[in-house]
């Protein structure tokens, strides 16, 4: 009977359908695309969040960090992580397909930062050098090729994983040495990879208040506590799309409140035909309500369902993926927008319906 | 006609068996506009079983009035309404619109059958809400029994006036009803239309239903057992 009423009056309907359609669909939609900014997010700053950059400040005449230093940052990390000294420099790297200038880490221990994606690398580094997949790319290196780093030749014994993620020290365009193949006793930067986020604060901190306690002698450089703030403000961003598209859905619940009253008004004597021949009040209002809770179901569904594609398109014009789309708290936003729809479409077909049903039948039959 | 009423009340006094409906010193005033407005001052009258009556008078003479107030639509502001004998007066607005259901159809001027439903869903349409109940074979009976038995999946607007108003007409008897009551039931048919409806509700009466018409029209007069004529809310004549 609701459906047959709705047909009565089809474009007040779709338009009151497409109303709630769009709604739902704004709702649905900006809430994903900024779940899944903030989730893409995430991933791409990830790995900055669990690492300790510590470097020497310049600013108080420090301009390497000593093997006491080094030692201090070690006992500072404790249990939370490791921690590892780098020589860094850049250096004309070539072999007989090229050559590039590129960065050149010295460390013994480069198994705490680096993957390897071919060969392997060594718990303690003593020779051989262990190549960036940019420069092996370029260079068309494989494991066993020779190259030359400044003059000196080396043997590859493994190559680096592309790495995705924005990371403060990148090894895509480097290659990673022995330590001694870098001139000097001291080092230029000691990085520590925390075993999580909130154990690179602690590590931090520990190290700012041991190295620093007299002067600033070195720079603390940590994300984790950045990190935090990003996400602030992406569930920020996100809680403020969607308040804007729960504006939309308020208006579409607006034209669906007049529909409902303009219907109603309409058919008030139809009403009072149906109340003389002695059909209860609730019967009228249940009527009326599941015209207006199809109006929110049909607008609704088909508004969620476009939000989904919009979602799966996102995934074709954009460098996301599909891990990042098809996650359970998307679908939540679908699910939820959808009932925000449905009820919506309730609260406002509800006035119209309770005055309606409750009108004196003698009042209602007089038009 | 004469079982125990259906309402459940005690059985009425012997001399109240025949009585279909009565209003008893029936007085209703409205507020229009700060002014009071008597439209009944004080009505006497008792419709029999079976009985055909018309009520007749000048415009605002309180004919709608009585017929809401006989309807159960509406409540006298003195006086009683019995229904088979029982004070139907006080109830509730949830056992007003039981009692109507059981024992009250209307038929109006205008028709007012549902656009959107066919002839048959519209004769049924009182029992769209009732669980358990299959109307379909009684509404086929009550079509066939006003000559519409090949008009049952007809919408209104695929009908004449004077189908219309028996499809109105075999609504009003779904619920087999003690009363019948018409508003103006001829007002919007022609002569030869409205003597098949008036003719009709003679069989009506004849299977012990009483009929009560509001109308302007001479002619449901000649039908009738019984002209009642209203003026300025009281009954000036009744033969």
């Amino acid at each position: 009977m609701a459906v047959r009423n709705l047909g009565r009056n089809r474009i007040r309907t779709a338009l009151a359908a497409l109303g709630v359609l769009i709604g739902v669909f704004a709702i649905a939609s900006l809430g994903i695309f900024g779940n899944v900014l903030a989730l893409s997010a995430d991933a791409e700053l990830g790995g900055i969040g669990d690492q300790v950059i510590v470097t020497p400040n310049e600013d108080t005449g420090t301009n390497s960090l000593t093997v006491r230093d080094v030692d201090a940052i070690a006992r500072a990390t404790g249990g939370d992580g490791s921690a590892v000294a780098l020589r860094t420099d850049n250096a004309l790297i070539s072999a007989s397909g090229g050559q590039t200038l590129g960065q050149v880490y010295g460390t013994d221990t480069p198994g705490i930062l680096f993957t390897a994606a071919a060969g392997t690398i060594p718990d303690r580094h003593r020779q051989g050098a262990i190549v960036g997949a940019a420069v092996a790319d370029e260079l068309n290196l494989d494991v066993g090729s020779a190259i030359e780093v400044a003059g000196a030749r080396y043997r590859v014994i493994a190559i680096l994983e592309s790495e995705e993620q924005i990371s403060p020290v990148s090894p895509n365009n480097a290659v990673v040495l022995p330590e001694s193949a870098i001139g000097g006793r001291t080092y230029d930067q000691v990085v520590v990879q925390a075993d999580s986020g909130a154990a690179a604060t602690a590590i931090a901190d520990r190290i700012r208040t041991q190295l620093n306690a007299r002067e600033e002698r070195v720079s603390v450089f940590e994300l984790s506590s950045l990190l935090a703030t990003i996400d602030e403000f992406f569930s920020l961003l996100n809680r403020f799309l969607l308040g804007i598209a729960g504006i939309s859905l308020v208006v579409a619940g607006v034209s669906i409140f007049n529909v409902m009253l303009m219907s109603t008004n309409e058919r008030k004597q139809e009403i009072g035909v149906l109340r003389a021949v002695g059909v209860h009040k609730a019967d009228v209002l249940r009527v009326l309500l599941a015209e207006a809770a199809l109006l929110g179901v049909v607008g609704g569904f088909f508004g969620a369902v476009l939000a989904g594609l919009a979602a799966i398109g996102l995934v074709f014009i954009s460098p996301i993926g599909f891990d990042v789309v098809f996650v359970a708290s998307n679908g939540l936003y679908l699910l939820g927008a959808f009932a925000f729809g449905v009820l919506i479409c309730l609260i406002s077909g509800a006035y119209p319906a309770y005055k309606a049903a409750t009108l004196r039948p003698v009042e209602a039959l007089r038009g | 006609m004469n079982q125990t009423s259906p309402l459940g009340s005690p059985s009425p006094a012997p001399e109240l068996r025949r009585q279909a409906i009565a209003l008893e010193s029936v007085v209703k005033r409205y507020e229009t506009g700060g002014e009071t407005v008597e439209a009944l001052s004080g009505v006497d009258l008792t419709v029999q079983t079976g009985e055909f009556v018309s009520i007749v008078g000048p415009s605002g003479s309180g004919k709608s009035t009585m017929l809401n107030l006989l309807g159960l639509l509406d409540t006298p502001t003195r006086g009683t309404v019995r229904l088979r004998g029982r004070d139907v007066t006080e109830l509730s607005d949830r056992e007003r619109t039981r009692a109507r259901k059981a024992s009250i159809g209307f038929v109006f001027q205008d028709f007012h059958l549902l656009e959107t439903l066919t002839a048959m869903e519209n004769v049924t349409m009182p029992t769209m809400f009732d669980r358990d109940r299959d109307a379909t074979d009684r509404a086929i009976e009550l079509l066939s029994r006003v000559g519409l038995a090949d008009r049952t999946d007809h919408t209104p607007n695929e009908l004449s006036g004077g189908q219309k108003q028996r499809v109105a007409i075999a609504r009003s008897l779904i619920n087999e009803p003690e009363i019948v009551l018409a508003d103006e039931p001829t007002g919007n048919l022609d002569r030869d239309t409205g003597a098949t409806i008036l003719e009709e509700f003679r069989h009506i009466c004849d299977g012990g239903v009483s009929v009560i018409a509001v109308t302007h029209d001479e002619l449901v007069s000649e039908y009738a057992d019984r002209t009642i004529e209203l003026i300025d809310g009281v009954i000036s004549r009744d033969k």
